[in-house]
Parts: structure tokens; sequence; C-alpha cells
């Protein structure tokens, strides 16, 4: 038997990486080692990792700190490597072997026992008190269905320890790494089913990880208990994180680093842990600083041509392609693909090129897709244009397919890496002082903003050599407003015509597919097509003239039908410029019309954010009927008071409350009959917000106008739409500001009472 | 002096008769509940032989426009029925929404009951009924 430790809460189990030094990933272990007091109500995580995201890190970060919580005594097995047990049985009973094992190791607090290889025999001598019994009757089970061969029984029963262990008051927390794996196991039975049922079944807490790209189509978990399994996504890592990782690697390792060269390493590789890493490894190998561009981009290539960079893609390549002549023309494939125009083929040079049945092709293409090397688009294949998968493959195929020497290649990349790194910091530069575009547009939904923001020549003559908060001022003043569409999905314009990225920088280039109005109608559908030009000076009519026919060209090409353009120029535009925009009804803005869009969203955003978090802010819910409306205006007047609004006001707002809620039960089929009202107060005004689910009243979408009654008329008696005439007629007098928003399930109408300064 | 109530308490309506004239006191609240009640009662006024309403809003605090709705629809059958009408003690949030939504064109608002009465009186005298744009105010 192996000695006990006593001190195993402070030694590294699993995990390769000091915590300290696991970066980034707090928000995800946390998730993880909260399955084992079920704090956050979820019984199962499925990882959805990008590749070298650092999943299989995280997963032994997991058990690590699982294995050191003695509180939960909830045991972690931590599982992998489905690839290289070839077939189901052989998997199951290894994953038998290894619960055992680890659940053994945790119940003596015994981390090393999980590195020694001990038959089932020999666990039965270690076996701990607690849990003697329901292992040793689970591997007396083992014994008798081996002795009869079957293999579906095998398995099943291989997995039914987790369930087995439950039920006697074990509990504990099953990690899968690289779950996707599952899929090429061979064998009768598929483990992935009868891993579904299990995880299902057993009531344990589990966590599958695996490629985001094929670990849904694979793992099947029963949909009827997917209620208490969430999603994680795990990326790369962001800039912060990515930076404190190579600081804190780089210091571990004593490797020297600046900010520079710290900035250029977390840009060239996108945050991704993997390639980090291995870049400052490299640099410690060779006992070089990581101080220069150029020092940077040796270590690179030095890893890329034989480290864990050129490992960790030579593996994948194996696991696509087992076979080295497949691998060989694969790699030319893959190569030639990345040099053609758009890096892609034509699937059909792939079919015969590569001589393998349709079934194998189709393998062959999925793994590349899941690995996120290349992927299949219609009739071609089209390979990913991750920088450093694209040197891998060079390098790869330059020594090994086309015979170059070597030192040629190395010479090659090395030059090429060393001419891209100043362009890959000045690109990130931009990108930080540019106003994003993206999040901008994103940010539209649907709301009202000084229409001169989008009408460059107006904001020019207004507000030209202003200051800029003289400008703010009298923008908050102006009295017309343009409605901004609610954007519903943006994508770069690369992504629709793939070399539009050449022509700036890919995020100054969006395409936003949105709705105008209020509505989710075919009428309303729109496209914004905004391009952010580049430079300072104001832009000439003929640069704007070719960026027009580029956008109108996209527009055609992608069979756009309603479209509306928005050129932005930092300097804005000259009068030739400003003529062509008027004649072709374009959007144009410069910078400072865009930073006070920006802000003035930002406004919005930030309103809707402190209506959750402020005290002045009041919610009440009535039913329907029952002139539960008094209790609303009764209310109202309570919070009105509070910034001492006049009693004449008061009966005003009250008056409009009433009238709002009668609205509301008048002409909803609310399945729930409730009125949801919210009460905002600020210094100078009220704004109340009544909402109901149901059939949303049809507003008129060019002015919000519900219909209307003409002062005096008599209605009949019984009709409704004219008494709501009456209504809104009513609202809109005694308020200062009506506005009815369409919501998915229902009308949101706000309206908004000032306090005068005489008040 | 005759007076029957029809329901009891300032949440319901009531009414009481005086020299052929018909007062009938709408609830606190007038609503579609109350606007009904009140019409229902100045119509069996009328069918019972007044010539005159007078509705008196002292107990009213709130008028929603279902209610404005409804006494456009008794203002109608006084005017068929050749009856004159004469709100009074009608607060002034409340005239305000009369004179907003048009109803103060068709019906005189009188401070109190008395006016009220005494308005009646003197209109019955010249006819055809005043009309006031002007409304009255009780607060």
């Amino acid at each position: 038997m192996l000695p006990e430790t006593h001190n195993a809460a402070r030694k590294s189990v699993l995990s390769r990486i000091a915590p300290e030094d696991f970066t980034g990933r707090d928000e995800a272990l946390n998730r993880i080692t909260a399955l084992a007091s079920n704090a956050e109500n979820t019984r199962g995580i499925i990882v959805l990792a990008a590749p070298s995201s650092g999943a299989t890190e995280l997963l032994r970060q997991g058990y690590d700190k699982l294995f050191h919580q003695p509180e939960t005594d909830v045991a972690p097995v931590y599982f992998n490597s489905f690839e290289a047990d070839g077939d189901a049985e052989t998997a199951a009973r290894r994953f038998l072997h290894t619960f055992l094992l680890q659940t053994t190791a945790y119940v003596r607090r015994n981390p090393a026992l999980i590195h020694t290889q001990p038959t089932l025999a020999d666990l039965t001598e270690m076996l701990p008190v607690t849990d003697e019994l329901w292992i040793r009757r689970l591997i007396e089970k083992y014994e008798r269905v081996r002795a009869g061969s079957d293999e579906e029984a095998m398995v099943r029963l291989c997995l039914s320890a987790p369930g087995e262990a439950a039920a006697t008051g074990r509990n504990t927390v099953l990690l899968f790494d690289d779950a996707h794996l599952v899929e090429d196991l061979g064998g009768r039975v598929s483990l992935s089913a009868e891993l579904g049922q299990m995880l299902a079944r057993s009531g344990s807490a589990f966590v599958l990880s695996g490629l985001r790209r094929r670990s849904l189509d694979v793992l099947s978990y029963p949909e009827t208990q997917a209620t208490d399994v969430s999603i994680l996504h795990l990326e790369n890592l962001d800039d912060e994180a990515a930076r404190s990782l190579i600081e804190k690697l780089s210091r571990r390792l004593s490797v020297e680093l600046n900010d520079a060269t710290r900035d250029l390493l977390v840009q060239q590789f996108s945050g991704n842990p993997l390639f980090i890493t291995a870049v400052v490894h490299a640099a410690r190998r060779s006992d070089q600083p990581l101080t220069s561009f150029l020092s940077c981009q040796k270590a690179y290539v030095d890893d890329l041509m034989g480290g864990r960079i050129n490992r960790r893609f030579d593996s994948r390549l194996a696991r696509v392609a087992p076979s080295p002549v497949t691998r060989r023309t694969l790699l030319r494939l893959l190569h030639e693909s990345a040099m053609g125009a758009d890096g892609q083929s034509p699937l059909e040079s792939w079919q015969k090129r590569l001589s393998l049945t349709p079934d194998e092709l189709q393998n062959l293409l999925g793994g590349l897709h899941g690995l996120e090397l290349a992927s299949r688009a219609a009739n071609f294949v089209k390979v990913s244009d991750e920088p450093v998968w694209r040197d891998y493959l060079r390098a790869q195929y330059k020594t090994e397919v086309a015979g170059e020497p070597r030192a040629r290649v190395v010479a090659e990349i090395l030059l090429d890496a060393l001419k891209r790194a100043p362009g890959t910091l000045e690109r990130h530069y931009r990108r930080k002082s540019a106003l994003a575009l993206r999040p901008l547009l994103e940010r539209f939904n649907w709301q009202r903003v000084p229409a001169s923001l989008l009408q460059y020549e107006r904001f020019n003559q207004a507000y030209a050599g202003r200051e800029a908060g003289e400008v703010a001022n009298e923008l908050a003043a102006e009295v017309d407003l343009a409605r901004l569409p609610q954007i519903v999905h943006t994508a770069t314009a690369a992504s629709y015509y793939p070399t539009a990225d050449f022509i700036c920088d890919e995020d100054q280039y969006i395409v936003a597919h949105g709705f105008d109005g209020d509505s989710y109608t075919e009428a309303g559908e729109v496209v914004w097509i905004a391009v952010m030009m580049g430079g300072e000076k104001a832009a000439g009519r003929g640069v704007i003239e070719l960026w027009h026919e580029r956008l109108m060209n996209l527009a055609r090409r992608s069979g756009f039908k309603r479209i509306r353009v928005w050129l932005i120029a930092a300097g804005g535009f000259t009068p030739e410029a400003i003529e062509f925009l008027r004649e072709k009804d374009v959007y144009a803005s410069n910078k400072l019309q865009i930073e006070s869009l920006a802000s003035r969203l930002d406004a919005e955003v930030q309103n809707s954010i402190s209506v959750e978090s402020s005290s002045d802010e009041f919610e009440i819910v009535i039913p329907m009927g029952g002139d539960s409306e008094l209790i609303a205006a009764n209310a109202v007047e309570m919070i009105a008071r509070r910034i001492n609004f006049p009693p004449e006001a008061i009966n005003q707002i009250k008056t409009a409350l009433i009238e709002a809620c009668i609205n509301a039960e008048e002409h909803s089929f609310s399945p729930d009959r409730k009125i949801y009202q919210r009460f905002r107060l600020e210094s100078d005004k009220l704004v109340i917000t009544v909402s109901s689910r149901g059939v949303r009243l049809p507003v008129n979408s060019s002015n919000g106008e519900l219909g209307n009654q003409a002062q005096g008329d008599k209605p009949a008696q019984n009709s409704s739409s004219e008494r709501r005439g009456w209504g809104l007629k009513l609202i809109r007098s005694l308020m200062d500001e009506v506005e009815f928003e369409r919501v998915d399930d229902g009308t949101r109408l706000r309206m908004t009472k000032f306090l005068r300064p005489s008040e | 002096m005759e007076e029957t109530l029809s329901s009891g308490g300032p949440e319901t309506v009531s009414s009481r008769v005086e020299g052929g004239v018909a007062i009938i006191y709408a609830g606190g609240y007038l609503n579609k509940i109350n606007g009904e009640r009140t019409k229902r009662e100045c119509r069996d006024r009328l069918q019972n032989g007044c010539r005159a309403l007078v509705i008196n809003f002292s107990d009213t605090e709130i008028v929603n426009s279902i209610g404005v709705s409804i006494l456009l629809g008794v203002i109608d059958a006084a005017e068929e029925r050749e009856a004159r009408l004469c709100f009074c003690n009608v607060n002034n949030h409340t005239a305000q929404l009369f004179l907003m939504l048009g109803l103060a064109r068709h019906v005189y608002l009188a401070p109190t009951e008395e006016a009220a009465l005494v308005w009646l009186n003197a209109a019955n005298a010249a006819a055809p009924p005043v009309i006031s744009t002007t409304p009255t105010q009780r607060h």
C-alpha cells in the first residue's frame, strides 16, 4: 500500500500549471467546482472549446480544486484519451479502472495513487473501509461479465460505476476531456449513446469537454434531462488575461520581456494560450530573451519548425489522415488551397487527388472542420486563415513535400513573420483608438437620435468650429430626430465578400441586418452597410464615389433588397463629396458625429443600466380589472410627491396612468392578465413605463399614433377603438413625452412628465 | 322633497328628484361601471317624467375616458328627450378633462348644485339651452 499524504492540499494532482499561473479562466473554473455543491442548480456542463484554448488544463485544474475541497466530499474523476482505446469496450473498461482508482485516491486523500497503475486485483487491496463494499461488489460483477464476452453488457457494467457509487452515498464529479473523440471509437456499441444514458441516470455531476465544432453533434445527452445542463464556451484568452499569462510565465521561466513584445505576442496569437506558452518556452529553451520583435519571431519559428506548435499540428493532421500517403497529399492540397484565391479550392480536386471513398473523404473533411483547419463551403474546401496554421502548412509543405532545404524555409518564414509583426501591433493600436463600428450598430435598438448625426452636411453647417460641449448641448435640444433600426445581426463585409478585407480593416467595414419601424416585418427589413474610411483628412468626391460603388456592388452580389449606406470619414467630407452624398441620399458622419452618436447611445444604455440599480425606481404589477388601476394611480401619486410635483401635475399623471392601464386591459389578449409598471424618478422628471403581454396595439409606425378622435366629437358608446383614441389623446395631452414601443410579446408605453422650473 | 337612493355610499351612484329635476350623484371613480350606472339612473329618471338632469360630481375624484364617453351618451339621451342637463361640483382636474375632450361644449358646468338648479330654472324660462365653454371650479 502506498503511504498516505497529509499535505496533499498544496500539491498538484493532475494540473500542469501552478494555480496562480492559470490565467483568465476563473469563472469557468468556478462553474466546474460549483458542480460539487450543486450551487448553480446545474448537474452537468458541456464545454465547447476552441482548438488549443486550454480546455484540458481547465479540467485538470478543476480536478485539483475538487480533490483539495474536502468540505464537499465529492470525488473528482478525470477521464481522457478516448482515441487510444480503439473501441467502446476498451474505453469503458479503462473508465471503470480510472473511476475506481481515482475514487480510492480521493477517499484516501492520496493523490500519488492516481499516477500508479494497479490492476483491479491490486485495487481491492487498497480499498478504503467506507467504500469497500460497493467496489468489491462491482469488481465481482465485472469478473462475471468479462467471462461472458458480451460487449454491450460490459460497456454498461463499466459505465454503471458512478451510479453504484452514488447509490451508496459516494458522490462524484466526472470530468470527460476530449469527449468528442468518442465518435472515433470502433465496436458494435455506441459509447456516446451509452455515456449519455449513464450521465442522465447516474445522478453524478459531470463535465463533457470537447471541440466546439464537434461536441454537440457527437455527445448525446437525453434531451429530457437537458434542463440541468449548461454550456460553457471556451475561447482564446482576452487581451488582459493573455498579457497576464505571458507576464507570469516569463517571470516563472526567467525569460526577459518588455511591454511591446508582450503586446505583440498577445496580438500575434490572438490570445491563444497554447501558442503563447509555446513561444515563451521556446525562448527559455534557447536561453534567449523576448525583448525584441526579432527574438520573439525567432522563438516562434523555432517552435513552429520543431516545438510544441509543430507537434500540435502534426498530431492533428495525423488524427485526420492516419495514412502517411494520404497525409502527404492532404498537406499538398491544403497548401495549394491556402495559396489559391480566397484560400480555397474545388472539392472535386480533393476527391480526385485523395483517392478516398466518399465516406472517407467525408470523415477527413469533418475532422478538418472540427479542428478548425479547413471547412467545406458548397463545392469548395476553404483553408482556415489562422496565421500560425498557415505558417505551419507552408513550412511543412516546403520541407516535407517540396523537399526544400530546411534552412531556407526557416529563413523565409522568419523574414515573413518579422515583416508582419509591426503591422500586427499597428493594427491593434489602430483598432484600440478607433470607434468600434459593430458594437455601435448593435446598440441602435430603435432609438431616436438627432438626425444631424447621420447627415454630415447639416451637422457641418450647424456645428463646424464649435466646442464639443456646446455641440452636445445643442444636439440634446434638436427636435428633428431620426429613428435608428434595430440591428439583429452584424458581420464584417469580408464575411460576405472575401476580398473586402483587403480594402480596409475588417472591423471597419460592416454589414448590419435589422428592422426599421417597430416590428419584425418583411417591409421593415433593412441592411445597413457602414464603412469607416481611413485617414484624418476630409474625404473627397473621388474616394467616396469609389466606396459607394464598392458598397453597392456588395449589396448587389449579396442580394440585399433595402439598403442604407453609411460612410464615415474621421475628417469629414469635401464640398464636392457632400454634393455626391446628397445626390445618392447617403448617410455620412465624421468623427465628432460618431462620438456624439456613441455617447448618446451609451447614455441610453447607461439609463437602462441605472434603472436596475436606482433607488428611485419602483415597479408595480397589477391584475387587469377590478379597478386595480386606482391602486397604480395612488402609488404614482406617492412617488410623484417625492420630487414635489404640484397637485395639478400629479392629477395629470394619475389620469394618464389610468388611461394607460385601461388601454393595456382593453386592447391586449394578455395571457397573464397583468399590467407591468415601472416608475423612474429623476431629478427633473418622472418616467412611467406601462407594458402588458399579448396582442400589440396597432401603432402607426410613422408617428407612433394609435388613432385619434376629433375633439368634441361624440363617439358611439360602444366603439372601443374610438374610446381608445380618447384615452391616448388624454395621455398625450397630459404627459410631456409619450412613446409606444413594440416589444416581442406586447406593447410598451413610455411616458414622461417633466418637473417645470416654476414647479 | 322626494329622495330615492339607488345605492348607498359615495363609491356608487345615487339620485334624488327635486321639483321635477333629477339630481344624480356620480360615484367616486367614474369608470365604465359607474358610468353605466349613472346613465341608467338618468334614463330612468327621464322615463319617469323628469325634464331636467343635474349630475353632481361632488364625490367624484377621478373620471376616465370610458366614463367621459358614457357621459356623452347621457348628453345624447337628454337631447333626444329635450331635457336640460347640467353638471355640478366638478373638480378642477375633471373640468380640464371635459374641456380637453370637448365635453364642456355640450353641457353647462355649474359650481354648485344650487347654482345648477338656479341655472336650470332660468334656462327653462329662456330656451334654448345654454352651452358654456368655461369650466367652473369646485376646488
